[in-house]
């Protein structure tokens, strides 16, 4: 076993032995100076003493305004540009009104939805006065008189009152031979027709008619 | 053998997953993740408050330095690299800004004299070795008055035997863990560990009429 020739030399291993450094040999060396050695004694009771005293020294709590302030800092340099800066304040201006404006909208298509669903008129076929506002005179019935142009039609404008009766009426092409003109004055007053309207009620009108031959059987 | 290699093999295990913990936070602290600057905070804030109060010995000093620290590791985060870990990177930069604005701090000194006595006035978390038992008036005040000591023994080292008597006795880190923080070799820590708990010995000795 290697002993100390001196305390110098043994209390240099002091700060070692402390810290469980030591090699084995050195232990049991310092172990057995230690034994006899008074002041050796002392000098290291006070080495562990000291190491104690700074262990046991109390730890500070941050004080929580300067917790708070770190915290403020850091999300500071967090959001130094300009982007994300931006984009927080947009966040922080969205946010409140996020819940009540979602809340809204969805009341408004609910709201919506239910007035469109009473407001459904239900379809019927049953006929009506047109509502429209302005309707052509119609042919409804053909006057059941022979009629034949010989391949070539012919297309007469006519003029009809608000009662549906023909005021008269023009040619515009084909044939206008004297007996033709007796044929057409036949098919044309004795026609049936339904007025012109406006707003619903009958006016006055003209209606074009291109006819070619009329064949009436029986 | 056999019954030591299970327990090696929990230990490299858990070793790995604070390795893999340790990334996945840098890399979100990376990302500017303001989640993980909170954890970070709420990890390393008081240790690095009382690392800056025991190298500055003013409370108002220490909050500045804790400020810039943090606002450092905010601003350098995006160049650790991993070569040490998070702690000690993080104390590195504490243990530097603490010399610097201690070196102002100096400076300012000359001009407006200051109490050591004002750091017993901060709220305190129960120390290590105050223990559980319920101690007499006498004794609390007898503990208080020595742990004034002790500070003001602390005070008086210089920066490098400070600094390394602080990392190891109250952070208790390892040799390597402040030979990384101080950039000196473990050697070195050893022989400054040395000489300052020497140094605090003998104040402390003196102080106490020992």
């Amino acid at each position: 076993m290697t002993m100390f020739e001196s305390c110098i030399e043994i209390r240099r291993h002091f700060s070692d032995y402390l810290e469980g450094r030591c090699e084995p040999v050195t232990v049991r060396s310092i172990r057995y100076h230690l034994g006899y050695c008074e002041a050796c004694r002392a000098e290291w009771e006070c080495c562990q003493s000291v190491r104690e005293d700074l262990r046991s020294l109390p730890r500070q709590q941050v004080p929580p305004e300067l917790a708070l302030r770190l915290r403020v800092k850091l999300s500071q340099q967090l959001h130094r540009n300009l982007l994300s800066r931006l984009l927080i304040r947009l966040e922080n201006a969205i946010q409140p009104r996020l819940l009540p404006g979602t809340a809204g909208v969805l009341t408004a298509i609910i709201c919506f939805g239910l007035i469109m669903g009473w407001q459904t008129v239900p379809v019927t076929n049953a006929p009506d006065v047109p509502l429209r506002f302005w309707t052509p005179p119609r042919l409804l019935e053909l006057a059941p008189v022979n009629f034949n142009t010989d391949d070539q039609s012919v297309v007469v404008v006519t003029q009809i009152d608000a009662g549906g009766r023909v005021r008269g009426y023009t040619v515009l092409s084909g044939q206008d031979s004297p007996e033709l003109m007796q044929r057409l004055d036949r098919v044309i007053y004795f026609s049936l027709f339904e007025p012109a309207t406006m707003f619903g009620k009958p006016t006055e009108g003209r209606l074009v008619l291109s006819l070619r031959r009329i064949t009436v059987r029986g | 053998m056999a019954d030591t290699a299970p327990f090696l093999g929990v230990r490299v295990a858990e070793a790995v997953t604070v390795a893999s913990d340790e990334a996945m936070l840098v890399a979100e602290l990376r990302a500017g993740s303001e989640e993980a600057f909170a954890y970070l905070l709420a990890v390393y804030q008081t240790p690095v408050y009382n690392l800056t109060l025991h190298m500055l010995e003013n409370g108002a000093d220490a909050a500045d330095v804790l400020q810039e620290v943090f606002v450092k590791v905010f601003k350098g985060i995006k160049h650790f690299h991993g070569e040490s870990s998070l702690k000690t990177w993080i104390y590195r930069i504490a243990v530097h800004e603490a010399s610097n604005h201690r070196r102002g701090w100096l400076r300012r000194l000359r001009h407006e004299p200051f109490s050591l006595d004002e750091m017993g006035s901060e709220p305190a978390v129960v120390g290590a070795g105050s223990g559980n038992g319920i101690k007499t008036p006498y004794q609390l005040l007898e503990q208080e008055e020595r742990q004034q000591l002790v500070r003001r023994a602390l005070a008086s080292l210089t920066k490098p035997y400070r600094s390394a008597v602080v990392l190891r006795e109250i952070e208790d880190l390892s040799y390597e863990e402040i030979a990384q923080i101080l950039g000196v070799a473990e050697g070195t820590v050893k022989s400054r560990l040395l000489r300052g708990r020497e140094l605090l010995r003998r104040k402390l000795a003196s102080w106490l009429g020992k």
